[in-house]
Formats: C-alpha cells, structure tokens, sequence
C-alpha cells in the first residue's frame, strides 16, 4: 500500500464529509468499547497485575529478541519449516513472490495479516501473476471495494451493511439483501471453490512461540484455519516483535488481546500451528514458509520508542481514541491507524512522509489507558513531535509564532504591558467578548467557533488593584 | 474548618486565566481564602511552557519552564485552577529537562508542591462543603489530564454535589475528549469541530443550565462552539462555581 500519510488534511477532510463512515465507526468501536470494559470487570483476577505482568514480559523479549528469534527459527526448522528474513518491505516481496512461484502457485487464499498489508504483498503478487484473495469477511469486502483496512481487527468497520449490499451486487453480481447472515452466505459460497482450489495459504500470526517455533493465530471466523490447513503450501509472514518465549506464555497473552479488543474472553478460534504435517497427520500444509519481516523494527528496537513494539494489535486503542473515532482508519495513511499507527507509521515510514500524525491527538491519554501492554502511546507522540520539529517538520509562521510566544512570555511586566494594549485593542474591535475571526494559521479555530476577547485587565493587573500593590513594586 | 496552622499557597494562576479569563483565578483566590488559606501570586509566573510542549518545540519549552522554576522556587503549597497545567509541571518538566540534573532536580522539587484547585480543597484542607451560594442544573466535563494525570475524579463531584443549589446531571462519557488538547484544535480544526460537537451533543441531552470543568482549554473549546451556535448551554469554571454566582465579564 502506498502511504498517504502526508496527505493526512486532505485524507481528514474526505472522512469528514462521509457521515455514514462516521456512524458506522462510532457504533462499531463504541461496542468493541463497551464489551471491552463488561470484560475487564469480569475478569478472574487483577487485570491490573495481568497487564503490567504482559507489559514486563513482552519488554523481556525485546531486550533479547535476538536470542528469542534464533530460539524460534531453530525449532520451527526442527519441524520441517522454511524461515527466511526479510529486512525490509522489498525483500519481503521479493521472498514471498519466489516462494508462490517455486510452488507453482496460481492461486493464494489470505487470512488477514497486517504484515502483509505493511510490505503490500497482494499487489506484489498480482503483478507476478498469483491471484491473492482474502477471506476474511471484513477483509474480503474491503479488497472488492479496492479499498485498504480501516481497522486492526475490523477492516471494513468504515462500511454500513447497506453499503456492503450494494457492493456484492455490483461485485458480485448477487441479489440485493441487507440481512447479514444472508451477506455471510454470499461470501462463503464465493470463497469456497478458491479454498478447495488455492495451492497456497497466507496467514499472518498474532504470536510466534520460540520454544516450540509454533505460530499462534486467532480469529473469529474459521478462515484462518482453512487457510492455514487446506493448500498445499502454507505461507505464514510476520514482524519480528511477535515472539514470545514460551507456549505456557501464550495462555495469559490471549487473554488481554481477546479483552481487549472485542471483549472476548477468548476468540471462537485459537490456532496453535507447529511444523508440516506429518505422516499420518489427518490434515496440514506439507510445506510451511515462515517470513519474518524486520522492515526497520531492529532499529526501533534501539532507541527511545522501543516500547511500541510491545504492541499485540487488539485494537483498543484506536477504539476508544476520540479522533480515530472521528475519522476512521483511512484518514492516517498507511496500514496501520490510530494511536498505535501514529507512533509505528513515522517510526517505519519517516517522519518527512508522517510527521502529522503525531500531531493528529490531543494527548487525551484514553489509549494508553486500555493499552492491554501498557505502552506509553501519548508519551511517545510526544517525543515524535519533538524530533519532527527538531528535523525542521515545521512551518515558518509556527515557528516565529512559538519563538514570538516564548519571547512575550519570557518577562511578567513585558507580558502584563501586551495583555492590557491587547484587551483594550480588543475591546474596541471585538463584539460582546468574542474574537469571530483568526488571522492565518489560526483561522481554522474561528470557521466554527469564537474566540473569547482578551480582558481589558489581566488577572495580575487585578490582583494588584485589589491588594493595592504598585505595578512598579514587584 | 480551616486546618491549623494556616496555610499559605501559591497561585498558580495561568497565561489563559490571566489573559482571558481573569474571573477564574479570582475565584480560585476567593474559594482558597474562604478556607483559610493564605494566598500569594508569584508576580514573575508567565506561562508554563505546555503549548510549546505540546507542539514539540522543546526549546521554547525549556526557557518557559525554566521561567516558571524561578517564580515558584520556594516553600508550600502551589494551586492551579487548571489540571493540564498541573500535569505539565509535574509530569513533563522532568522530561523536558531528563537531561539537566539540576534543573531536574529543582523541577520535581517543585513539582511536587502542585495541586489542581479542587484536588487542593478535598485531598489538602479535606473541604467537605464549599460554602458556595450557587443555582443550577450543572454537568460536568472531566477534563483530560485533570482526570488521567493527575487521577482527579471525584473530588470536582464531591464539591458540587455539597452546594444546595446545584443539581448535578452526569452526562454520556463525560471523561472523552472535547477536542481542544491546546495547538491540535489550531492544526486540526476540522476534527476537533466534530469532537467538540459530539460532546456538546452528549452535554445538551442532560438538559443542564451549565457545563463545568476545572480545565480552561476545555471551557474555551466548548464555550466557542456554543457562543456561535446558540446552544442553551452555559460553559463555567468549576472554581466560579465554588465562589459564588458567576461575576461580569468573560466568562468561558
Ligand atoms: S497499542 Fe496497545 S491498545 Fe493499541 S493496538 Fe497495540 S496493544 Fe492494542
């Protein structure tokens, strides 16, 4: 996918004038939301503790994540399978597209994996002739919409069921039904022959397990495990910070992600896939091709922002984040939205093509509230927008308007002298308190919303008055 | 009861308040010395440095704080009737100065003498009844960094609810965001318009006469959104609620 993060005013103003894309998110996320917190009170035990507990553990893996990743190759080859690294997105491609074209792939079923959306392997695909067709509901619609997921783990959250209707009439060529388990039937009937058919199944991996080089997959539809069991080949890609050390991590792992993200105290598949099959094995891919993406995470890994790669992609994040909300997923950019995507997009991507979307939060601090791994999200959009100003991300007027600030707000008596020339000035243009109109950068504030008018005394000038201090006697 | 012995604190009065809404930190400095408590106003304070914080510019922030450091360098107490400026001294000085052990040092020292105003009253001087004279039908709007910063919650709710006068009308998600977080409502307008509108939403279905929060950039947010519309609904800061009937002039 190619990132339009730098068009972030013009991908907001586009969300912004599709109401339905507005109701559609709120109602879906508000009850992920809800389900969410029934969950978090229900839970047996502290969630607290588990969470902090998951915070810790998945910070040990990162500080050794070599040690980890060798652990995991090791046993997953044991088992029969191929792992190859990719260090960045082209690399990716390059090894997914030869491993489809050794096997003589024509046709590849996907379950829903954001590291291929991230080294925009279907595209890759289709230029060398393998057909890639995704079968997760949500994911399916939105590849016949030509459109990239808006959400982690409800990638075609921006669409209403009528909107969804009309496009399998017109993709589809099916009869018009608004009843969802109707829409369900469609997409299956349509998917089965590419199941029975497909010589090759891609499937990302929520974690990989070093001990026993295992993948571990949920999801809630049984796409995931068709495609993973049914083709021959079996292609699983995914970063490299998905590692966990053991299987009996796993356990306490699945628990926070399904919480957190549906509300679900386990989703209705958990997919635990270790090795090839094997002789008398009743079902499973005879081959098996792990592909572990680094994409720049090695030097996330390094620095400051470390902590995001702690991320599980649950999704709760962007859920209960007020401008996620707002806009949706597609407004960011890139594959990945919301709080978590405006921390991962500039850190993989540069902060020249996504320095906005640090900015793109009020630093309300909602995310890392229900962040099941405690990442510290408005903490690290923070230091983003320091190091976007510090590599010159700025405009002329926000920058003479800072020094301008800094400057006036540098002497108390300087300020109190600006503040009354302000408030008297104010008076006089102004209409019943109320500044209607900004100047250039600030116009947006004023296009729906007044200003209120400096006051004719400042707060410190009052209180001179009233306590009868000289302005001189400071 | 005021405790003894008296207490002294420090007004921490905020460039917003002192530019906009004066009222504010006056009645923050009236609600204080109803309870006893002494107050001084640091004549050097200026402005805390969280827009440019906020913004990312680090360096402008740093000369701002530092600022903000000489003015309240001291003893006792230091009261804001804002939760994000509270947060920006004691949660992002030590980081804006993780490099410069001493200016660290004297950044957590001050830090830490810092209290929202109505934290201040209940959590300090264990306020119980604000012996305010107040009518009204009043929601409130939990700010965000009053909330998440510094975990304020109840104490705005346990003063309102003692006034006689005031009936206090929860709304749908009071605690998400209205849009304002300082230069974001500046670089993204258009969303935080629609932020703003939901919350202000989410405030009219109470049918409350009066919206309040302890948060001025909130109050602005809303108030500018409602003074253009029209909307029945009367934005006021918590502290103009503690001292008494709203005074002339700006209100938020
Ligand atoms: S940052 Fe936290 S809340 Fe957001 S998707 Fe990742 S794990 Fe979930």
């Amino acid at each position: 996918m190619i990132p339009r993060c730098h068009d972030f005013t013009r991908n907001v103003a586009r969300a912004l004038s599709n109401r339905n894309l507005q109701s559609a998110i709120s109602r879906t996320t508000d009850r992920f939301l809800s389900h969410r917190d029934a969950a978090v009170r229900s839970f047996p035990g502290d969630f607290e503790a588990a969470r902090e507990a998951a915070s810790q553990l998945k910070l040990s893996v990162l500080r050794d994540l070599d040690v980890h990743l060798s652990r995991f190759i090791e046993e997953a080859e044991r088992r029969g399978a191929s792992v190859h690294v990719a260090h960045d997105a082209a690399e990716a491609r390059e090894i997914a597209v030869r491993i489809a074209q050794e096997e003589g792939v024509k046709l590849a079923v996907k379950s829903k994996s954001m590291a291929t959306e991230e080294i925009a392997l279907n595209e890759a695909l289709e230029s060398a002739g393998v057909e890639a067709v995704e079968t997760d509901l949500g994911e399916y619609i939105i590849q016949l919409a030509h459109e990239a997921p808006s959400h982690l783990i409800a990638p075609a959250v921006h669409k209403t069921r009528e909107e969804v209707s009309q496009l399998f009439v017109d993709r589809l060529g099916e009869p018009y039904t608004e009843e969802i388990p109707e829409l369900v039937a469609i997409a299956r009937r349509h998917l089965r022959d590419k199941f029975l058919s497909a010589g090759m199944g891609i499937s990302g991996a929520n974690f990989l397990v070093a001990e026993t080089g295992s993948i571990a997959i949920v999801s809630n539809e049984a796409n995931a495990r068709m495609v993973t069991t049914l083709p021959r080949v079996h292609l699983a890609v995914a970063s490299i910070e998905k590692v966990i050390p053991k299987l009996s991590d796993l356990p306490a792992m699945l628990r926070l992600l399904t919480r957190s993200a549906t509300g679900q105290p386990i989703s209705s598949y958990v997919s635990v896939l270790t090795g090839v099959r094997r002789p008398g094995d009743l079902e499973g891919p005879s081959k098996l091709h792990i592909l572990l993406v680094d994409n720049g995470r090695s030097a996330i890994l390094k620095g400051k922002y470390r902590e995001i790669l702690k991320c599980l992609r649950c999704g709760a994040c962007l859920n209960i984040c007020p401008v996620y909300q707002t806009i949706g997923g597609h407004a960011y950019g890139w594959v990945y939205p919301g709080p978590m995507g405006s921390v991962l997009s500039p850190l993989l991507l540069g902060l020249r093509e996504a320095s906005a979307l640090p900015d793109a939060s009020t630093l309300c601090g909602a995310c890392a509230d229900v962040c099941p791994v405690k990442i510290p999200l408005p903490d690290l959009l923070l230091e983003l927008r320091g190091d976007a100003r510090a590599q010159g991300h700025r405009t002329p007027g926000e920058v003479a308007g800072m020094k301008g600030f800094a400057a006036m707000m540098g002497r108390a008596g300087l300020l109190e002298a600006f503040e009354r020339i302000a408030g008297v000035v104010s008076q006089l243009l102004c209409k019943d308190g109320k500044i209607p109109w900004l100047p250039f950068g600030l116009s947006g504030w004023t296009d729906r919303r007044d200003f209120p008018a400096p006051a004719v005394q400042p707060f410190r000038k009052l209180w001179k008055i009233k306590r009868g201090i000289a302005p001189w006697n400071r | 009861m005021p405790p003894s012995p008296p207490v002294t604190a420090s007004l921490f009065f905020t460039c917003m308040a002192d530019a906009l809404y004066p009222n504010v930190a006056m009645a923050a400095a009236t609600v204080l010395e109803r309870f006893g408590v002494t107050v001084r106003v640091p004549p050097a304070q200026t402005c805390c440095g969280q827009p440019a914080f906020n913004s990312g510019h680090r360096k402008e922030a740093r000369k701002m704080a530092a600022g903000f450091l000489r003015a309240f360098d001291g003893e006792g107490y230091i009261v804001t009737p804002s939760g994000s400026c509270a947060v920006m001294v004691k949660e992002m000085y030590p980081v804006l100065f993780r490099n410069e052990p001493r200016m660290l040092d004297l950044a957590c020292a001050v830090g830490e003498r810092v209290y929202e105003l109505s934290q201040f009253l209940v959590d300090v001087l264990g306020v119980t009844d604000p012996k305010s004279a107040f009518k009204g039908k009043v929601t409130l709007h939990d700010s965000c960094h009053l909330l998440r910063g510094l975990g304020v919650r109840e104490q705005p709710r346990t003063l309102l609810r003692a006034i006689p006068g005031v009936e206090l009308v929860e709304m749908e998600q009071s605690d998400r965001c209205c849009g304002f977080g300082g230069v974001f409502s500046v670089k993204n307008p258009l969303v935080s318009c629609a932020m703003v509108d939901k919350k202000i939403e989410r405030i009219l279905a109470t049918g409350a006469q009066y919206v309040a929060s302890g948060d001025l950039g909130c109050l602005m947010n809303i108030g500018g959104a409602v003074s253009r519309s029209g909307y029945p609904v009367k934005p006021i800061h918590l502290a103009e609620i503690l001292a008494g009937p709203p005074a002339d002039g700006n209100a938020p």
